[in-house]
């Protein structure tokens, strides 16, 4: 028998109650990862994409907020099935998150070497000393010079690409199965955001680890993931090998959205725009949430949800769109 | 003044910029050491052209944009617009903040939360006193509205009432107002989603073709600068690494700078996955302490001695410009 896919997320919805009114965020998705692969979670803000991120944590559990999952695995381990403190044991050891902003992430008045070696000795039980050595085999990891030396520092005394380091080496130092990086690069400049999306590419190679990657941008999500699901009004509406998704997607969102991002290898002159804004997801229209941008749009679409369903070309593709099919012959035409 | 090394011979710009410095001092933050935000950058714009500049956070493009509309004072240095000093006595005068205007990057918070669109529209109206009468200013502000693709029946509701792309549009729309020759736009779509942007970046492009004005487009998505711009600029600690005309600046770069940022920028082509790329080691170095000689060298493989003592300066490479010792010659 193969292995369990890393993760596995069936149904998940998150609905935030404020006000007394009822905002869905994630209206039933579906996650599998494998080992060893990464998956980039592809959304506009709004688009429920983080929210599933936290979900996934178990990062949600505060009033106002209702979570529902009709399955949720971790490596084999059932999610549900578990007391609050097993979970909480999981987070930061099996699964763990490196959050957009490495400064607010990280405590201001501990050293690094503190904040590091705390993982050891909370969930390994280590003594000091190790935890301390452990610490600084971590940092050389992910590339930060004279670890030995910057153990004892804080966090204002790194620059933003070295803090986003620390973090990427708080979230691999207990070999997780599964590492999830929301926006890891967004708050980054180009050129060190490149070397952060290779260090990532690199620990996962080297360690085998899953990566969930949480992004808006189909650039980032291009250079470092296997697959690619792409997320609009709290659901995701088409998923897929990335290079297929990206050289025929068979969702108009997925193909508008290629077609407004400027080429750099070949300008055109006018951009093709995408009409309107992404829906609040307070009001998410029926039917097909994304029929009011679309220009595909038909009765049907205004009327009828399309579901998630698997495609017949590509290699585990699934989109959720009553005109796939169509797109698709017309694009291979 | 000597002249700007993109001059265009027997063409006067719009907005000429020379030797310009600005260096922050003594703030809480600084912790005692000056910041060189700018330090030395010459550069011209025409009528009717975008100028775009791309650099990293800290390279100075957001100071340099709020010295190019006199928001800012330079140190040393000076901008001129039609060849009139901005800075005179007593500030810059009236009728050139008129023609010189701003878009900011976010529209949430550089729009008056508590002003209806009528008013923050109109308020550029009231100061230069364009509009006869309320009825004349409404009737403008709607022409206004319309010009940037929104309903001018919505003129009375507040910037929260409308989505970012939109109030994005209004920050345009007030920009407009004044009738500008020049706009210089810092950062206009990056806090835009990815579908809105491409509207954004459209209308410019669109309102430069139908009303001629000059942009000066600063961001730092190399793909979106290349794709709006005449003419790119390239900034590195303060001071530009590169300048010329955007197909020869992003399809023959000179400066190793340029390489490597053009070389990092993610591609959405997953098949493209593998590809050779420059990786440039370490961080931007900070502005409060920026390397001597090359700014660059510190982080440049191809940096040499010569590198870490003498500062180049701008010269012609082909037919663009680029301040390296060793800069690529396309042959």
């Amino acid at each position: 028998m193969s292995e369990p896919p890393v993760l596995e997320i069936r149904d998940l919805r998150v609905t935030f109650t404020a006000q007394g009114r009822e905002i869905p965020a994630v209206r039933g998705v579906d996650l599998t990862i494998e080992r060893g692969q990464t998956l980039a979670l592809l959304g506009e803000s709004g688009s429920g994409k983080s929210v599933t991120a936290k979900a996934i944590m178990g990062l949600l559990d505060r009033p106002g907020t209702q979570v529902r999952c009709a399955a949720a695995r971790l490596g084999g381990r059932d999610l549900l099935a578990m007391s609050e403190e097993e979970r909480r044991e999981l987070r930061g050891s099996a699964m763990t998150l490196v959050f957009q902003d490495a400064l607010s992430a990280l405590n201001p008045v501990l050293s690094i070497g503190d904040q590091i070696g705390e993982l050891f000795r909370v969930h390994l039980g280590v003594s000091r000393k190790e935890a301390r050595a452990r610490s600084i085999e971590m940092l050389t990891l992910v590339g930060i010079p004279a670890a030995a030396k910057r153990v004892d520092d804080y966090p204002h005394q790194f620059s933003g690409g070295m803090r986003q380091r620390i973090l990427v080496a708080m979230a691999v130092a207990l070999e997780p199965d599964l590492i999830i990086a929301d926006e890891p690069t967004t708050a980054l400049d180009v050129t060190v955001q490149a070397q952060i999306l290779e260090l990532i590419d690199r620990l996962r190679r080297e360690l085998g680890t899953a990566v969930l990657l949480i992004t808006h941008d189909l650039g980032v999500a291009a250079e470092v993931s296997d697959r690619v699901a792409v997320m609009y009004a709290g659901r995701i509406v088409e998923s897929g090998e990335a290079g297929e998704l990206y050289d025929l997607p068979a969702h108009p969102y997925t193909a508008a959205l290629l077609a407004a991002i400027p080429d750099l290898d070949a300008p055109a002159s006018e951009l093709r725009a995408i009409p309107g804004a992404p829906p609040s997801p307070a009001q998410v229209p029926p039917g097909c949430s994304f029929a009011p941008r679309c220009d595909r749009a038909s009765e049907l679409c205004r009327t009828t949800r399309p579901p998630l369903v698997p495609l017949t070309a590509g290699s585990g593709r699934y989109a959720a769109c009553h005109h796939s099919e169509e797109m698709l012959d017309a694009a291979l035409a | 003044m000597p002249p700007s090394p993109d001059s265009v011979p027997g063409r006067e710009p719009v907005l000429r910029a020379s030797g310009l410095h600005k260096t922050y001092r003594g703030g809480m933050l600084s912790r005692g050491g000056a910041v060189r935000a700018v330090a030395g950058v010459d550069l011209e714009l025409h009528a009717g052209e975008t100028l775009g500049i791309v650099g990293e956070s800290g390279c100075g493009k957001s100071t340099l944009a709020r010295m190019l509309v006199g928001l800012e004072r330079p140190d040393q240095g000076e901008v001129t617009f039609r060849g009139r000093p901005f800075f005179a006595r007593g500030g810059v005068p009236r009728d050139i903040r008129r023609r010189v205007q701003m878009v900011f990057q976010d529209p949430l918070t550089s729009l008056n939360p508590r002003m209806t669109v009528h008013d923050i529209v109109a308020e550029p109206l009231r100061v230069h006193r364009l509009a006869r009468d309320a009825r004349a200013m409404r009737e403008r502000v709607g022409e206004l509205l319309t010009l940037v693709g929104l309903s001018p029946d919505r003129m009375n509701r507040f910037p929260h009432e409308f989505s970012g792309g939109q109030r994005q549009r209004i920050g345009i729309a007030r920009a407009l107002a004044t009738e500008p020759d020049v706009i210089v736009c810092d950062e206009p779509v990056s806090a835009l989603d990815m579908s809105v942007q491409a509207q954004v970046v459209n209308l410019f492009a669109e309102l430069q073709r139908t009303l001629g004005v000059a942009l000066v487009f600063i961001a730092h998505d190399l793909a979106v600068v290349r794709h709006v711009s005449h003419r790119v600029g390239v900034m590195y600690l303060g001071r530009l690494a590169e300048l010329g005309p955007a197909g020869q600046v992003y399809g023959a770069p000179a400066h190793p700078y340029t390489m490597a940022l053009l070389s990092a920028a993610p591609v959405p082509k997953p098949r493209l996955r593998g590809r050779s790329r420059i990786m440039l080691a370490g961080d931007p170095p900070s502005p409060v302490a920026p390397p001597p000689g090359c700014r660059f060298h510190t982080r440049c493989w191809k940096a040499a001695p010569r590198c870490a003592e003498e500062e180049p300066v701008l010269e012609a490479v082909g037919g663009h410009y680029a301040a390296c010792h060793f800069a690529e010659r396309a042959s």
